[in-house]
């Protein structure tokens, strides 16, 4: 049986990667990706915890996590069309009017 | 006949409605006002007559009232905050008083105003509504507090009748005058009032007049007290603030300069304020709150100072005035001083019975010099009349009457009610009491001063040959400035006889019908009470002097005064005696610099007082608040600059966050 530590490392790794997604791309798409690797980086932290535990609410909040994720896309692919509409790209650096 | 205390809240209830009448619908209706108001305010007027005559034949046949009908604040664990009647026998008085004169003052504006085609009429029936209705509650008030609102609405109200024409600049600036002079009165005794309220729990007249005399009586018992004073000190305190409002009103020196640039309003409300409402309000209060001041030495002493020198104070300068309404003016300060002396020296009785009868002659006194002025065509310069008596003979012998009494001639009411006062002076200064003798020595110099001032403005009105060709042709006047006037000519002649102290003592009879009259139901409002105050706790005795000998003191001065008029001014063509007194007379016509000098503390002690603390609260009140402020604008500036629009910033933000808030937690954590 593969111990806790891996997945937590895995995790982390996948925690990182969005991290270093939405810190270094300007793409919305990419953006919206990597912002999608970190919420399943934390998924991942449940289900391992949840298997070492042996209590299976982890696992039920992962699969919640799941459809919010797929609502929080839906919203993402929502904006990133609107963003393109009005700026003819999906660059995210490129709208910067929202502020004070 | 308790049937009539139940309609008592009705009395100033009704004059409230002929304000509201007047007010709304001359604002709204003026063609469905008749006579621009005149007929609500007599009619109500008129019930408030007749009920407060109910009301004094019920408190007559020992009925009283005494009771709260509408707590406004409630308190929890503390006092609370009432309106409320208390029917006495005083109180009963003074609703007849004051309705009979608005009663009376009403009918006299349908001639006055009404007929000169006056303009603004419902704002002034109205404001005599208001003025009538407030005076009434005044009378009636249970406690301090409701006293001192209704005595505010009395203020009020003369800054609005007095600037009846406010167009002009002169009843406008004596209406700011009135109001602000007496205003300041009132601070003391708003500060007075709060006082008692601490001091007592309750401003109730016949509760805390009760709690002090105990608190002052033998054993003592325990009260609150302030400033670390014993409680006889403390309530000296609170009664010489109180006394500020009362000198104030009642125009005592040296606050009595708004009361000859009051008459720039027109004279009813000259007649209403002098006789029986604004300024019989202040001597009203020491008289109800009697029960509080009869335990003070100190305060009586200064009363009957304060009245006494005002009295005679006033009645220098009547002496040299021009116009008929200032020679009243100046009578009005001065007989109000003869009510304070009275009050302060212990007989209450006496300076009631003076606010009564001289209700009435300075009622009829001023009505009559408004049918002058109206005949006059609104000159009101008396060395531009003369010769008027066989022009307005009604008139004439209500005048005569009425000066008669304010000179203090036998049997005219000022006769008996001024010979009480100045006896009780006499009696109890020769008892011992310094303050009483000196007092009472100003009070009997003014005696003659009245008598020869009030005869020099009769003769020269009235008698003598015209002496400009308005006076001529003077006439004119109708049935309802006549009326009232003929009934208070009658009732000047008559109504010292409610209390001829000097006939009873004479003859045995007992026709102290006043004094009988005032013992009254309640017994800590009963003048036997109140006697029984000021010779234990003030330590009044009284000294063996005759009432006849007394009288007759009083009685030559007056005839004196009136004889020495008659000689200099009787003629047919008198002369300006006056001129010879030279700078005196500059002084005295002057009212001895009193405006100049006040004027002079406001410009350089108040205005420079103010100026400091405005620059205080400008400064440093407000450069606190300031500072805070931009301080915040300042910081809020910086900060703004972290918000960009731009996502990727953010997240770089939120990113950092993460890092320093995983380092702090490894340091704090003992990670490292």
């Amino acid at each position: 049986m593969i111990p806790t530590e891996y997945y937590l490392l895995l995790s982390a790794a996948v925690f990182c990667i969005g991290v270093f997604g939405v810190l270094t791309r300007r793409n919305a798409l990419v953006f919206l990706m990597s912002v999608e690797l970190m919420l399943n980086a934390a998924n991942l932290n449940f289900i391992a915890f949840s298997h070492q535990y042996g209590n299976l609410v982890g696992q039920t909040f992962s699969l919640f996590t799941m459809a919010l994720a797929a609502a929080e896309v839906a919203v993402g692919i929502g904006i990133v069309l609107v963003l393109y509409r009005n700026f003819k790209e999906v660059d995210v650096t490129t709208p910067t009017s929202m502020r004070w | 006949m308790a049937g009539a205390l139940e309609f008592a809240a009705a009395i100033p209830a009704l004059p409230f409605v002929g304000f509201l009448i007047a007010l709304l619908a001359g604002h709204y209706y003026p063609k469905l006002l008749p006579k621009g108001g005149a007929i609500p305010g007599i009619l109500a007027t008129a019930g408030s007559l007749l009920l407060s005559a109910w009301v004094f034949l019920a408190v007559g046949s020992g009925g009283e009232m005494n009771e709260e009908i509408y707590t406004w604040v409630a308190g929890d664990g503390t006092f609370s905050l009432h309106f409320g009647l208390l029917v006495d026998p005083l109180s009963a008085l003074m609703v007849v008083l004051v309705s009979l004169v608005a009663f009376l003052v009403h009918v006299f504006s349908l001639g006055y105003m009404n007929d000169e085609d006056e303009p603004g009429l419902p704002r002034y029936y109205a404001g005599l509504g208001l003025f009538s209705a407030s005076m009434l509650a005044f009378a009636l008030s249970d406690n301090l507090l409701m006293s001192f609102v209704f005595f505010e609405l009395v203020g009020f109200c003369s800054w609005w009748l007095i600037g009846h024409w406010y167009t002009n600049p002169g009843p406008a600036s004596a209406a700011k005058k009135a109001f602000l002079v007496t205003r300041f009165g009132d601070y003391f005794l708003l500060v007075g009032l709060v006082g008692i309220l601490g001091t007592f729990g309750t401003a109730t007249f016949t509760e805390f007049t009760e709690t002090a005399a105990t608190a002052l009586g033998p054993g003592g018992a325990d009260v609150t007290t302030f400033f670390g004073l014993d409680p006889q000190a403390w309530f000296a305190l609170l009664g010489l603030l109180v006394l500020g409002g009362v000198v104030g009103k009642s125009a005592q020196f040296p606050l009595h300069t708004w009361l000859p640039d009051a008459m720039e309003g027109p004279t009813p409300v000259s007649a209403l304020i002098h006789a029986a409402t604004m300024v019989a309000a202040g001597v009203y209060l020491v008289a109800r709150m009697y029960g509080f001041f009869a335990l003070l030495p100190t305060v009586l002493a200064v009363i009957a100072l304060v009245g006494g020198f005002t009295a005679l104070f006033a009645a220098t300068m009547a002496v040299v005035k021009r116009e008929i309404k200032q020679v009243l003016a100046y009578s009005t300060i001065s007989q109000y001083g003869y009510m304070m002396l009275g009050l302060g020296a212990g007989g209450y009785v006496a300076g009631v019975f003076h606010l009564l009868t001289h209700a009435v002659f300075k009622a009829l006194l001023f009505l009559g010099a408004g049918v002058v002025i109206v005949a006059m065509h609104h000159d009101e310069d008396m060395w531009e009349m003369g010769g008027l008596k066989d022009k307005l003979p009604v008139t004439y012998w209500a005048f005569l009457s009425g000066s008669l009494a304010l000179a203090g001639i036998v049997p005219f009411a000022g006769f008996w009610s001024k010979d009480e006062v100045l006896h009780e002076a006499l009696v109890y200064g020769l008892g011992g009491n310094t303050a009483l003798l000196v007092a009472y020595a100003f009070g009997i110099v003014a005696v003659f001063l009245t008598g020869f001032y009030t005869f020099r403005m009769f003769l020269l009105t009235f008698h003598g040959e015209p002496r400009s060709s308005t006076a001529e042709s003077a006439g004119g006047i109708g049935w309802n400035m006549k009326l009232p006037v003929a009934v208070l000519g009658a009732l000047a002649l008559l109504i010292g006889f409610v209390n001829p102290a000097l006939v009873s003592d004479l003859t045995g009879a007992n026709l102290d019908f006043l004094h009988s009259w005032l013992e009254g139901p309640i017994e800590a409002t009963a003048a036997g009470h109140y006697e029984e105050l000021v010779t234990a706790n003030a330590a009044y005795a009284a000294a063996e002097f005759s009432a006849l000998a007394s009288a007759g003191i009083s009685l030559v001065f007056a005839l004196a005064g009136v004889g020495f008029a008659w000689l200099l001014y009787s003629g047919p063509e008198p002369v300006e005696h006056t001129e010879k007194l030279g700078s005196i007379k500059t002084l005295l016509y002057n009212n001895y610099y009193q405006d100049e000098y006040q004027v002079w503390l406001a410009e350089h002690l108040t205005l420079p007082v103010s100026r400091g603390v405005s620059k205080f609260d400008q400064g440093i009140v407000d450069g606190i608040v300031d500072g805070a402020s931009s301080v915040t604008l300042f910081s809020g500036a910086q900060a703004r600059r972290l918000q960009t629009g731009r996502v990727s910033n953010y997240v770089t933000l939120l990113a950092l966050g993460l890092l320093v808030m995983l380092a702090a937690l490894g340091v704090l954590g003992g990670w490292f």
